[in-house]
């Protein structure tokens, strides 16, 4: 199976401060994977990486089958639009309603969705995060983890390859957190890639999945799926 | 295996509809939504860009008079009256006139005797009580010498000066710093409005980018969405280029209107005068100055929202 992610030997710097340091891992299709570590580690220089928000200083990082340690600005869309992400504070657009909103995301990333097929897609994602009757409200009628889910629908709407989330649980309490892993599963069961950086240990722990660790700036151990109790440092030795 | 969406194929005709829609919807539509919520941190630069076109107008339409009156009056000066003696002999007026007409650098001569010359005196403003006021014509007979380029003006007047058939007295219309102060006066306005114009665009370009700055920083969520989904870069930029121009448009269209709508007042009230003090200034090229207004409105505004998002906006 083709990874959707590759880092070989990725080094970002910013100036003389090493933010990461000759990182290697594969992601692939339908995989889970939490990406883990102390504040400064390191990951979110790597999910920006994934997003093409910036380059690697060195080595070589595919995303979803592009080069995005060499493409150029123009093509830095398209490499996007294979790529879904969510944030810990949701980045909703606050004029738009629950549906709008997801649909702005399809529409201004592919002109040629028509409004309809918009509208179905949007209501066909936010259905699937279990917000099919609340495609009318606005981002401040929602709780945090109803926003949340609209942020996801976002991210998954146009079927991405891959998805990455930023802390998405950081502003949810522990079982809105959960729905919220629930929902990752989901993704992944039906072949999306996921990453996911947090700081749940409790989740991370229960959902025996993949577990990539970054301490300053690298990766320290990388515990395959149903190896990730206290011992299973020991896996990846 | 990732789920898979099955779509039918749109129709052409749909699909060129959806793309239009979109287009309208986030360029366009955006952009104005933009624009109008932002109007508050918009006016200063609707006001300094209206104000610029407006100069831009009425100074373009005053160049355009001068020159005009320029062409006037380099026609004027490069008309040279050679006055003639009163007893001048025929054969030696013949002989003159043959000599300048062999000249390369003349293009006609017209000979104009004392009766066309008190005639032509009576139609210029101020000598008509000169004309009146003896019994004797005191204008002399001449001979009007069109020459080709103004430049050569000073060697035809050397070369007839002392002709024995010239007036010694007040040989030729030739006026030696004439042209040259006429030059200098238009010159001299040309650089001063020139100078006038260059100012007030850089405070109408600087203010016009300093509100695109603000309403990118106003949008920062909406780009940041935007450009995190996968948008093209024309599109997340280019409603900024068109709330731009819709400044630019605005400005333009009142400089446009307050342009045409004076200059056709000088021409109702004034009409005699206005043609002689700004030939060439017709209703029909005010229109056009105004059209102009507007083009370069949209122009400036747009070009500064460039400037402005190439400085400000992170890819």
């Amino acid at each position: 199976m083709r990874p959707i992610v590759e880092f070989a030997a990725v080094t970002r710097a910013y100036g003389a401060r090493v933010a990461l340091d000759d990182v290697h891992f594969e992601l692939l299709p339908g995989e889970l994977t939490f990406l883990v570590g102390p504040s400064g580690a390191g990951k979110t220089t790597l999910l920006k990486l994934i997003n093409r928000e910036i380059r690697p200083s060195s080595g070589r990082l595919w995303v979803a089958g592009m080069p995005a340690h060499q493409i150029k600005a123009s093509r830095v869309a398209e490499l996007r639009r294979r790529v879904g992400v969510v944030f810990q504070d949701y980045k909703l657009l606050p004029r738009l309603t629950a549906r709008e909103n997801v649909a702005f995301g399809l529409q201004v990333g592919d002109l040629r969705v028509s409004d309809e097929e918009a509208r179905d897609r949007s209501l066909d994602a936010l259905e699937a995060v279990g917000l099919g009757d609340r495609g009318d409200a606005y981002p401040h009628q929602l709780s945090g983890g109803q926003q949340q889910r609209v942020a996801v629908a976002r991210a998954v709407v146009g079927q991405p390859q891959l998805l990455i989330a930023d802390e998405p649980t950081g502003n949810l309490d522990q079982e809105t957190a959960w729905q919220m892993m629930d929902l990752f599963e989901d993704i992944a069961a039906w072949g999306t890639a996921v990453l996911v950086a947090t700081h749940n240990v409790e989740i991370v722990t229960r959902l025996q999945r993949r577990v990539l660790t970054l301490v300053q700036g690298r990766l320290v151990r990388d515990q395959p799926a149903g190896r990730t109790g206290r011992m299973a440092w020991l896996a990846s030795s | 295996m990732a789920g898979v969406l099955v779509k039918g194929r749109f129709p052409r005709r749909r699909l060129i509809q959806a793309v239009a829609t979109n287009l309208v919807r986030h360029l366009f539509g955006g952009a104005a939504r933009s624009w109008a919520r932002n109007i508050g941190s918009t006016a200063p630069a609707l006001g300094s860009m209206t104000l610029l076109l407006l100069m831009s107008g009425l100074v373009g339409l005053a160049g355009f008079a001068l020159h005009n009156l320029e062409q006037v009056e380099s026609g004027q000066a490069s008309l040279l009256h050679v006055y003639l003696r009163d007893d001048a002999k025929p054969p030696d007026v013949a002989s003159l006139w043959r000599h300048l007409l062999s000249d390369a650098r003349v293009a006609g001569v017209t000979y104009v005797n004392k009766d066309q010359a008190l005639e032509r005196a009576q139609r210029i403003p101020g000598l008509p009580q000169l004309a009146d006021a003896t019994e004797s014509n005191p204008f002399p007979a001449s001979l009007d010498v069109q020459v080709k380029k103004i430049d050569d003006v000073a060697a035809i007047d050397a070369l007839v000066r002392y002709d024995v058939a010239v007036d010694p007295v007040y040989p030729t219309s030739y006026d030696k710093g004439a042209y040259q102060r006429i030059q200098a006066v238009l010159f001299g306005t040309a650089v001063a409005g020139f100078a006038l114009l260059g100012l007030l665009g850089f405070v109408a370009v600087t203010v016009t980018m300093n509100s695109i700055k603000a309403a990118i920083h106003a949008r920062r969520d909406e780009i940041t969405i935007m450009q995190l989904v996968g948008a093209p870069r024309w599109m997340v930029r280019g409603p900024f280029v068109v709330e731009g121009a819709i400044t630019g448009a605005v400005a333009g269209v009142v400089a446009g209107l307050v342009t045409f709508g004076l200059t056709f007042a000088g021409i109702a009230a004034a009409s005699g005068a206005f043609t002689r003090f700004a030939p060439g200034v017709t209703v029909t090229v005010a229109a056009a100055a105004a059209a102009v207004v507007l083009l370069v409105g949209l122009g400036l505004g747009s070009g500064s929202s460039l400037i402005s998002l190439r400085r400000h906006m992170e890819t």
